[in-house]
């Protein structure tokens, strides 16, 4: 990945992969959790598919399981740059 | 299998439809009623080189406008009908999510083949692009459990929860499945189910089938109890029904539609039609016994009506054997020629359009059937004026299961 991963970006793939209309500006709120916009972790498993796919690059194992926007972004930013 | 006697009465007080001719029960039974037929070519992509020519499809139905995008994406068009039924039952019903416990009602669906569009669609991202490009819902889509799960989820129904697999006949047997549901103590049960078998995959599946019609013209295809009777003509959709414990229907002040009053469900066998006689005519004894109705009350029957001239006899032997000399005169009806069969939703429609005949006082025809080569009165053309209190519906499957449900009208008006 070339770059990180945005709110806005992230919005657009939870409703791709998981059918939720989410606002970018919600995703980042301080405090904003995957659980109040009911994204789960089935929702999180196939983005992570999609970015890995998009990619060619593996997400942190358990990036899934992130109970936050932020936490998410940070797993995947991660991965992109450690390369995991 | 004879289910007992139950304690607690169970009555219908929603029905939800989502059938090729009509969406809502309303527009269904107005459908059902004229014997409309809306056989015809298959339309959905992929499906044009495939020898199976004609079916009943849904048309009219916005999965989008029907159901949330977050379950939208994570099922299979079965469960997209099946939700979308689900919800027109309750609000037929008039039964709100919340209105009783989430432990007191329950979710019940029979599903015959699953998601086999979402399947093929992940399996082909399977087989091109390798496993990483298989989403994680098909582990949920696919799969029969899904519209009793995503019903119940969505619904936050967190009573018992079940899903028949009995081939056709699943369909009744989840209607008798959610009446012991109910005598065990919940108060009501979201049952039905519906089918989405109209995709390449799932087409491919049912050319196996010997009682298949092949024929492409929809006023032939499917002519069941005639001399011209070629196999049957499958269909998608289904129905779901709202049934509650009759005094918690009482206690709000509930509708109620109609009783189910005695089922019952033998097997003998797929594709053994002339075993499926005595097999049916078991369970029409028994559900009548259930049901403490005689044979000479039996005021309409829906035919199971395959259209394989072995099974079509054996369906009116069954009838006579049980009915003896009623069967020669009581209306016998298979509104399913117009929609073709929606495997174990065909029964489901059956027995919503069975509470809406006794409701309506009418006997729907069987449509692009004319003549009749068996000792039946089937009720062809116009449809017929009647009074109704007691429907008898019948369902077999190509695996061999069999089953009879008896419905008794709604409480009569006080005079």
């Amino acid at each position: 990945m070339t770059h990180a991963l945005t709110h806005g970006e992230l919005a657009a793939l939870i409703k791709g992969r998981a059918g939720i209309s989410v606002d970018p500006v919600d995703l980042e709120r301080p405090g904003a959790t995957f659980e109040e916009f009911g994204v789960d972790s089935l929702a999180l498993l196939g983005i992570v598919g999609e970015l890995e796919n998009k990619y060619a690059l593996p997400i942190t194992p358990g990036a899934e399981m992130s109970k936050t926007p932020q936490d998410f972004l940070d797993a995947v930013n991660a991965s992109a740059t450690t390369g995991a | 299998m004879t289910s007992d006697p139950p304690d607690r009465r169970t009555v219908v007080t929603g029905i939800g439809v989502v059938a090729p001719n009509g969406v809502g029960a309303d527009d269904f039974w107005k459908a059902t009623r004229e014997g409309a037929s809306v056989i015809g070519p298959i339309t959905r992509e992929g499906c044009g080189q495939l020898p199976l020519r004609v079916a009943g499809e849904v048309r009219g139905f916005d999965a989008e406008a029907a159901v949330e995008g977050r379950y939208l994406v994570q099922t299979d068009r079965f469960t997209h009908y099946a939700m979308a039924a689900a919800d027109l039952a309750l609000e037929d019903a008039r039964l709100r999510p919340d209105e009783n416990s989430p432990f007191a009602t329950g979710v019940v669906t029979a599903a015959g083949s699953g998601g086999g569009e979402f399947g093929q669609r992940e399996l082909q991202n399977l087989w091109g692009d390798g496993p990483r490009f298989v989403g994680p819902y098909q582990s949920i889509a696919w799969f029969y459990a899904a519209s009793t799960g995503q019903i119940s989820i969505r619904g936050g129904f967190k009573g018992p929860c079940a899903v028949v697999a009995s081939d056709e006949a699943g369909g009744l047997d989840a209607l008798a499945h959610a009446a012991r549901t109910i005598s065990r103590g919940a108060d009501a049960v979201v049952v039905g189910g519906a089918e989405a078998p109209l995709a390449p995959y799932s087409m491919v599946c049912q050319l196996g089938y010997p009682e298949l019609s092949l024929d492409d013209d929809p006023a032939t295809a499917y002519l069941p109890f005639t001399g011209r009777a070629c196999g049957f003509v499958p269909a998608e959709g289904g129905a779901m029904f709202v049934l509650e414990d009759e005094r918690a229907a009482r206690r709000r002040g509930a509708r109620i539609r109609a009783e189910l009053a005695g089922h019952a469900a033998t097997f003998t066998g797929a594709s053994r039609w002339a075993e499926s006689r005595e097999g049916l005519a078991h369970a029409i004894r028994a559900a009548l016994e259930q049901a403490r109705c005689a044979p000479d009350e039996v005021d309409v029957v829906f035919a199971d009506a395959l259209g394989v001239p072995e099974a079509d006899l054996a369906e009116a032997r069954a009838i006579a054997d049980v009915l003896g000399g009623h069967a020669a005169r009581v209306p016998v009806t298979a509104p399913k020629t117009g929609t073709g069969r929606a495997y174990c939703g065909a029964p489901l429609l059956d027995a919503a359009a069975a509470v809406l005949a006794m409701e309506q006082g009418f006997v729907p025809p069987t449509p692009n059937v004319t003549e009749v080569a068996y000792d039946l009165d089937l009720v062809r053309g116009r449809g017929r004026t009647a009074e109704l209190r007691t429907a008898l519906v019948l369902s077999r499957g190509l695996m061999g299961s069999n089953a009879a449900l008896v419905l008794r009208a709604g409480a009569a008006r006080p005079s």
